[in-house]
Order: structure tokens, then C-alpha cells, then sequence
């Protein structure tokens, strides 16, 4: 092989046939895959936008009484579906001596509870998880407030006990704010400002309408009732809204807002919290009209309490919308959890990412897949606790090893015993984790055993053969790479984009071929190096 | 201070195209010049040293090979009358697992390097651990005991404990070579990671340059005061004679050739390396590039 002197002093070979090999297969990974994007994006109309998560939302509402032993009734209302939001998964417990039934109406579902002799400290836990994606609406400026409404609106326009829709002081309010005349767009606009001005306060119990005008302060359903009132009052079909805001965390607060029935829709205000017709993405819809959200029969010391928690999840319009080699269904025939297919797809991913680190800043790790594997496993019980569970194993391993050392023992059943260490110290942990009421680490156990044992193995034969610093060293530079991994594996947009487009995993092995003969310097070679690299070096 | 920037950068992307980093050396050198199914060639210790020997390349003597467990009863037999021996395992890297045997203790065990002593079970132990695979993550492996070899007093005068040299040839070719010596400190290795010495050497003449432990410059040896630079090496046409016939033993085309100082029989080739470091190009003060260039020339 004759070499050609280069400028640079290297040898550089001729372009041989490995050269023009390398470059085709370089080619080919990086032009198919995009081929094929582009025919499904163009063609089978995919849209890129869907591989966005959205934010689901388990909320359990929690209701405990003590029935005395006897009858006990307790009517809640519970979500439905609609165009904004999609309730799913919903589940009742199972509570001894008390049956349910839902009931629904054109605008409100309830669930019943019932029961003959109901002891004390029942609990009855009620769950569902929510996709909600929020509304704006745009009200057209020249829009009027028609002459008649259909009768079926007849009763969002009267007034009840509550809400003063004929009262004096509601009327002369409505004029003095200019809310009685024009499109429906000022009034709307009029009663807003000045239901929203009033300084909240956070009263319990319910306020009217007129007590809120009189008082110019009100809570949200205060303020509510005199949205409603007066929006009735100037001719606009107007309903109370009762719900939740959903954030995560546990509750007793509801929340109270409005609609108005604006040219065929019904559109959501919310003066307490400045929303003129618009509703956020975690406002939940529990019932619509002047209701309580509870009812329950009396002297049961009831009380409840909603948990909601959050969690990021695959558009269902990702699902269907991918149609071509889908990996989902796949997943969905064979049931297998669509976590394990998240995993799966994302390895090569973490690979990579490890590749990343090792060749081009020189970041010392155990093994090449380790710290992907690691990082696949933590996903269970989360990047820190999984950390932690690999710390105390080698913690474990390197006090047992110390033990050992004086045996003199031989190297296999050396690794055997220390695996034993590794089961045992999971259990243990696990056992330890679960007194102290941690449940996160307690789950430890379910980390892949397989997994611990091999960085166990590989930490013990480092510290063995290279020493403890050298041990520790690579010891964190694998935990690095695996928070490394773990944020890059984890990202729900990477794995709706790989399971919607797979070939996007060829552009990962061009990766792999590129950096398979990248020649750069590492990172960490820069400061190894770094005397040579100095202009003072040749001088 | 802009210009000086510039100019530190422009010397920084000109230099790093001669400096070696792992990644080049992989893909340039050991993957262009050394097929992976040659590597043990110089991964087996015990093979490379037969196929050394065969080649006509000086080698330390071979005093007992110890490939299986039911050998070693045979072996610790033939040992008992040595006084000096290296125990080494054939397939370990980094030096781990070799033994200096420096003479008989008292009470029928040896005094090793370290000012240790070593009962005749303890040395049976290490036998064990190396065939077990002990230094050779888990894979069964042979013990190679070889006679200690007296270093040429020029060495012992340097370091008080010998020392090697590491040749870096290309096809054949010598073109990069550093001495390294051990300290107390290193325990008397001459390892660079573990704290030896290294000292640059100009391939051409055999004269030592600058000197480097731990990544810091020096001037003499820590232990005996001795300086450490412009020595001339003994025997240098003799060293590189034999490197270029040590590269020509195995069929590895880039390679490191690990040679002793021996009082009676000069250079004596100790192993070969298939993937030598790079830390010679720190020692030489300048990349493999560079060397490479001239080599191209020469």
C-alpha cells in the first residue's frame, strides 16, 4: 500500500475500494430513509406535528364517610367526553355494601352510590384519566344578540334564586356599563371587565349574584352568578360551569366559570382567572349549571379529596395517523405494553448517544451498551432512584470484594458470589425502601437483575485490574452517560417519531458509520494533549 | 490578543492533524495494518514469544510455560531451585499479573519487587489466578515464567531497577521510540499509568530528550538523581536491528516492540503490543504525525 505524503505529515491511503464502499453505505442510510419520510409525509399525508406528546392528566377522586352502618347515599358528577376533553380509563373501586349507577342527562353524567348497612371509614375512589386540549374562540364583532332563541335555551335565560336576573340593581348595572345595547361582542366585553375587576376573595359556600354586585368582591362562583346574571339579563343565554383545575397534586378546591351561547356555541369565561372566551388546557369539566357538586345523604361525615398527577403521552392521532408498517398495532395484537415497544425502539437511540461519549469527547464507560441498558432499566423507577440502586449495588459489591480479598478465592466463583451480593442487596433494599415508606425504591427489585450484575461485574474487574480511581472514573463517567441516555431515551417526541417513521433508525446508523471512521480528536484528547497543541510545543 | 488567539487556534488546528488520538490510531494505524485475527500474535504473550524465538528475535529464557492446573505441581517443582524469575500471565494488558522474583527469602519463599515476600503457596495462588484467567477477564490462560534479566548497568544506573523500551514500527520500520523507567513510587513498574517514567528518544541517533511522569515535565530520575537527558542508549543500531526483526516475527504491520537492556546479550525483545498507547507521542513532545512524515521521507 503506497502512501501519499499529505501537508499534515500523515499517511493518507489512496481512495480504495473500502473508501468508495463506506461513502455509498453513508449515501444510502441518509437518502432512503428520507425518501420514504417524505413519501409518507407527502403522500400518506403523516403530519410531523402529531409526533408531539400531550400532557394526560389520572385524576381519582377519593371520597371517604362513615355509613354508621347504615344507609348512606353519595351523587357526584363525573366528566364526559366532548370535543375538548376525552375522559378514558374511567374505573370505580369496588366498596362492600354499596352499589353504583351512572345517570346521565343532556348536559351532566352522575355516578350514585348506595347502600344498606355501609360501616364506617368506607372509601370510594372514582379515576379517570383526561386529554384535554383547551379552546379560543373569536367572537365576530358585528355578531347581534338575536331576536329569538330556540326553546330548548328558553331556561339559560330566566333567573332563579340565585342568580337575579330581574333584580333592579342587575338592570341598572347592566346600563350603566353599556352592556344593554349593541352586538353581543361589547356586551360580553362590558360584563367581563367588570366582573373580572372585583377583587377575589377567596369566600366559602355559595355567593349570588346580587351579594357579589353589592359587595364589588366575590369568589369565582360569586363572580360567576353575576356573569350569568347579567349576561342573561342582556339577552345572552349564559350557564354556570363547575369543574376542576387540574395541576398536579391533591385537592379540595373546584373551580367555577361560565359559558355563553354565542352565535351556536356554547363559550367558555372565566373571570376569575382572566379568560375571555377561552378555556386552558387543564380546566376539567364536571358539570354544567348551578349545582353542587355533592350530594350525599347527611350525618355520614363525608369528605373527599381529588389526586390528580400528570404524565406525558402519545397524541391518539399519532396512533392512527402512522398506518404503514405499524409498530403499534404490532405491539397492540401481540399485547405487549407500548412502554417495552418505547424501549425497544429507543436502544439504538442510547447506543448511539453512548458512541457519542465514548469516541468523541472520551468519556470512559463500562461496555458499550451499559449505560444504555442502564438507562432503559431506570425508566421504570426514574433516573434517580435507578442511579441510587446502582450505587448501592456497588457499594455492595466493593465491601463484598474488600471481605473477600482476604480468602483468596478464584476469579469465577469470585463473580458468582458476587451476584449472590447483588440479589441480596436488591431484596434488602427493597425490604429497607418499603418500612420507610419509599415506594420508588422500592420497586428496585424490578430493576433488570441481569443488568446490575453486569455493571457490578464490570466495576469489580476495574477495580481489580485498573485500581480505584481509575474504577471510580469510569464509574461516573457511566452515570453520566446514563442521565445522558436516559433524558434522550426517555423523550416522548423522539419515540413517537421513531415509532411513527422507523427509518428514522437508519439516519442513526449513518451515524454509527460516520463516527465508525471519524478520526477526530476526542474531546478529553484535547487536554491529554494539550502540550503538543501549543504554539510553544515546536519552538 | 485577537492575533495571538488567531494564531494559537491556527496552531491548534494544524498540530492536532499530527496528534494521534485514539479514534485515528484505531482507524489509520491497527485497523490498516493489523488484521484483528492476527492481535493474538501479540495479545498471547506466549504465542508471539514462540514465534519471536522462531524468527531468530533475542528473548528473555523461557523457564516453564503453565497452560493447565494439573501442570502446576510440575512447575512449582522445577521453580524450587530458581532464585530469579518473572512470572507472567500470557494474555493480560497494563502489566497486570507480572511477578519480579528478585531472589530466595528466608523460611524457603521469594523476595519480590516491592520488598515483598512471596511463600511458595502464594506463589502456587498467583499460578492458579493466572491460568483461571484471573488477569485475563476470565478467559483461561497460560503462565509464562521467564528468567529475570540482568539490565545493562547503563539502565540501573538511571532508574536503580531497569527499565524498557518502547519502539513504535510501522511495516517493519522503526520510527518512534521512548524509554521508560520505573520509580519507587510506581512500584517498580514501568507502566506509564502507574507512575514510571517516560523519556523520549530520538529514533535516529538513541539519545534521550525530555522526560515525563505523570504528565509533568522532569529533569532526573527521583530516586537516583541521575539526569535523564541526552543519554545515549546503548547499542542503538543493535535496538533498532532488532525491533525491525521482532515486526517481521509476527504479521501485525503496526506495532509496539517492547525491548530490554540485557547486560550480556543487548536488546531482548520482552512483547509486542498490537495497540500501543499513546501517551509516547506526550514523551516525545510531538504527534505520531510527525514521525510518521519523516518516516514517509526516510
Amino acid at each position: 500500500m503506497g502512501g501519499i505524503k499529505t501537508t499534515s505529515g500523515r499517511i493518507r491511503r489512496r481512495p480504495a475500494n473500502e473508501d468508495i464502499a463506506y461513502w455509498a453505505t453513508l449515501g444510502v442510510l441518509l437518502v432512503a430513509p428520507t425518501l420514504l419520510i417524505a413519501y409518507k409525509v407527502l403522500v400518506n399525508d403523516y403530519s410531523l406535528a402529531k409526533i408531539l406528546p400531550r400532557r394526560e392528566y389520572s385524576v381519582t377522586l377519593a371520597m371517604s364517610l362513615d355509613g354508621h352502618n347504615g344507609r348512606a347515599r353519595v351523587k357526584t358528577f363525573i366528566p364526559r367526553s366532548d370535543e375538548v376533553q376525552q375522559i378514558t380509563e374511567t374505573r370505580s373501586s369496588d366498596v362492600s355494601n354499596m352499589q353504583v349507577r351512572v345517570e346521565s342527562d343532556q348536559t351532566n353524567r352522575v355516578s350514585i352510590w348506595t347502600g344498606g348497612s355501609v360501616p364506617d371509614e368506607t372509601t370510594i375512589e372514582y379515576s379517570f384519566d383526561v386529554l384535554s386540549t383547551g379552546r379560543q374562540y373569536r367572537i365576530a364583532p358585528e355578531l347581534q344578540v338575536p331576536e329569538h332563541y330556540s326553546p330548548s335555551l328558553a331556561s339559560y335565560l330566566v333567573g332563579s334564586e340565585a342568580v337575579q336576573v330581574d333584580s333592579e340593581e342587575i338592570l341598572a348595572t347592566l346600563s350603566e356599563i353599556g352592556a344593554d345595547q349593541g352586538p353581543i361582542l361589547q356586551r360580553l366585553q362590558a360584563i367581563y371587565e367588570l366582573t373580572s375587576s372585583f377583587p377575589i376573595r377567596p369566600f366559602k359556600g355559595t355567593t349570588d349574584a346580587l351579594t357579589a354586585l353589592r359587595l364589588g368582591e366575590a369568589s369565582c362562583n360569586g363572580k360567576s352568578r353575576l356573569f350569568v346574571a347579567l349576561a342573561r339579563a342582556a339577552g345572552i343565554p349564559a350557564r354556570l360551569v363547575g369543574g376542576l383545575i387540574m395541576t398536579s397534586g391533591s385537592k379540595r378546591v373546584t373551580h367555577q366559570w361560565v359559558e355563553a351561547y354565542v352565535g351556536g356555541h356554547w363559550v367558555p369565561f372565566g373571570p376569575t382567572n382572566d379568560h375571555f372566551a377561552e378555556v386552558p388546557e387543564n380546566y376539567l369539566v364536571l358539570y354544567r349549571g348551578d349545582e353542587s357538586l355533592f350530594a350525599h345523604s347527611s350525618d355520614i361525615n363525608f369528605d373527599y379529596r381529588y389526586r390528580i398527577s400528570t404524565k406525558m403521552v402519545p397524541a391518539p392521532e399519532a396512533r392512527t395517523a402512522f398506518g404503514q408498517f405499524n409498530i403499534w398495532a404490532l405491539f397492540e395484537r401481540l399485547q405487549m405494553p407500548f412502554g417495552l415497544l418505547q424501549t425497544i425502539l429507543m436502544l439504538p437511540v442510547g447506543a448511539l448517544i453512548v458512541v457519542f461519549f465514548r469516541n468523541v469527547i472520551g468519556m470512559p464507560t463500562y461496555g458499550t451498551f451499559l449505560p444504555a441498558l442502564i438507562a432503559a432499566a431506570a425508566k421504570g423507577t426514574g433516573l434517580g432512584w435507578g442511579m441510587l440502586s446502582v450505587l448501592l449495588i456497588i457499594a455492595a459489591v466493593s465491601m463484598a470484594r474488600w471481605l473477600m480479598q482476604r480468602l483468596r478465592l478464584l476469579h469465577s466463583p469470585t463473580l458468582a458470589i458476587l451476584l449472590t451480593v447483588v440479589v441480596v442487596t436488591m431484596l434488602l433494599s427493597s425490604l429497607a425502601a418499603e418500612r420507610l415508606g419509599l415506594g420508588e425504591l422500592a420497586r428496585v427489585s424490578f430493576y433488570p437483575i441481569a443488568v446490575m450484575a453486569i455493571a457490578a461485574e464490570r466495576f469489580y474487574l476495574s477495580l481489580a485490574e485498573k485500581g480505584i480511581h481509575d474504577a471510580i472514573v469510569n464509574l461516573a463517567g457511566t452515570l453520566i452517560v446514563v442521565a445522558a441516555c436516559f433524558v434522550v431515551m426517555n423523550s416522548l417526541a423522539l419515540q413517537i417519531l421513531v415509532s411513527g417513521f422507523p427509518e428514522v433508525l437508519a439516519y442513526v446508523l449513518a451515524a454509527n458509520v460516520y463516527l465508525g471512521r471519524w478520526v477526530g480528536l476526542r474531546v478529553f484528547e484535547y487536554r491529554r494533549f494539550r502540550s503538543l497543541l501549543r504554539a510553544e510545543a515546536s519552538e | 490578543m485577537i492575533a495571538a488567539w488567531k494564531k494559537r487556534l491556527r496552531t491548534l488546528l494544524e498540530r492536532r492533524e499530527t496528534v494521534y488520538g485514539v479514534n485515528r490510531r484505531n482507524v489509520e494505524l491497527v485497523y490498516a495494518h493489523n488484521r484483528r485475527s492476527d492481535y493474538p500474535t501479540a495479545d498471547d504473550k506466549a504465542l508471539s514469544k514462540r514465534m519471536l524465538a522462531d524468527h531468530g528475535v533475542p528473548v528473555p529464557r523461557t523457564i516453564a510455560i503453565c497452560e493447565a492446573l494439573y501442570e502446576l505441581a510440575n512447575v512449582m517443582k522445577r521453580l524450587e531451585s530458581e532464585e530469579e524469575f518473572v512470572l507472567k500471565p500470557a494474555n493480560s494488558s497494563g502489566g497486570n499479573g507480572i511477578v519480579v522474583v528478585k531472589g530466595r527469602s528466608n523460611c524457603g519463599g521469594w523476595l519480590v519487587s516491592g520488598q515483598r515476600v512471596m511463600r511458595q503457596r502464594d506463589v502456587h495462588k498467583h499460578l492458579a489466578d493466572i491460568v483461571y484467567g484471573a488477569f485475563s477477564s476470565d478467559e483461561p490462560d497460560k503462565a509464562i515464567i521467564e528468567e529475570r534479566v540482568q539490565f545493562h548497568p547503563l539502565l540501573d544506573a538511571l532508574s536503580g531497577g531497569g527499565g524498557d523500551l518502547r519502539v513504535l514500527t510501522l511495516k517493519g520500520r522503526p520510527f518512534k521510540a521512548m524509554l521508560r523507567l520505573p520509580t519507587v513510587a510506581s512500584g517498580g513498574r514501568a507502566n506509564l499509568h502507574q507512575g514510571a517514567i517516560g523519556v523520549g528518544v530520538d529514533i535516529e541517533t538513541g539519545v534521550t530528550g525530555c522526560a515525563l511522569m505523570g504528565g509533568k515535565p522532569l529533569e532526573v530520575h527521583p530516586d537516583t538523581g541521575v539526569a535523564l537527558c541526552g543519554v545515549q542508549m546503548p547499542s542503538w543500531q543493535q535496538v533498532l536491528e532488532t525491533a525491525s526483526l521482532a515486526a517481521g516475527a509476527v504479521p501485525l504491520g503496526y506495532l509496539g516492540v517492547d525491548i530490554l537492556f540485557s547486560e550480556e546479550r543487548g536488546p531482548l525483545v520482552v512483547e509486542v503490543n498490537a495497540r500501543p498507547g499513546l501517551e509516547i507521542q506526550n514523551v516525545n513532545g510531538a504527534g505520531i504525525g510527525v514521525a510518521l512524515a519523516e518516516y514517509a521521507h526516510g
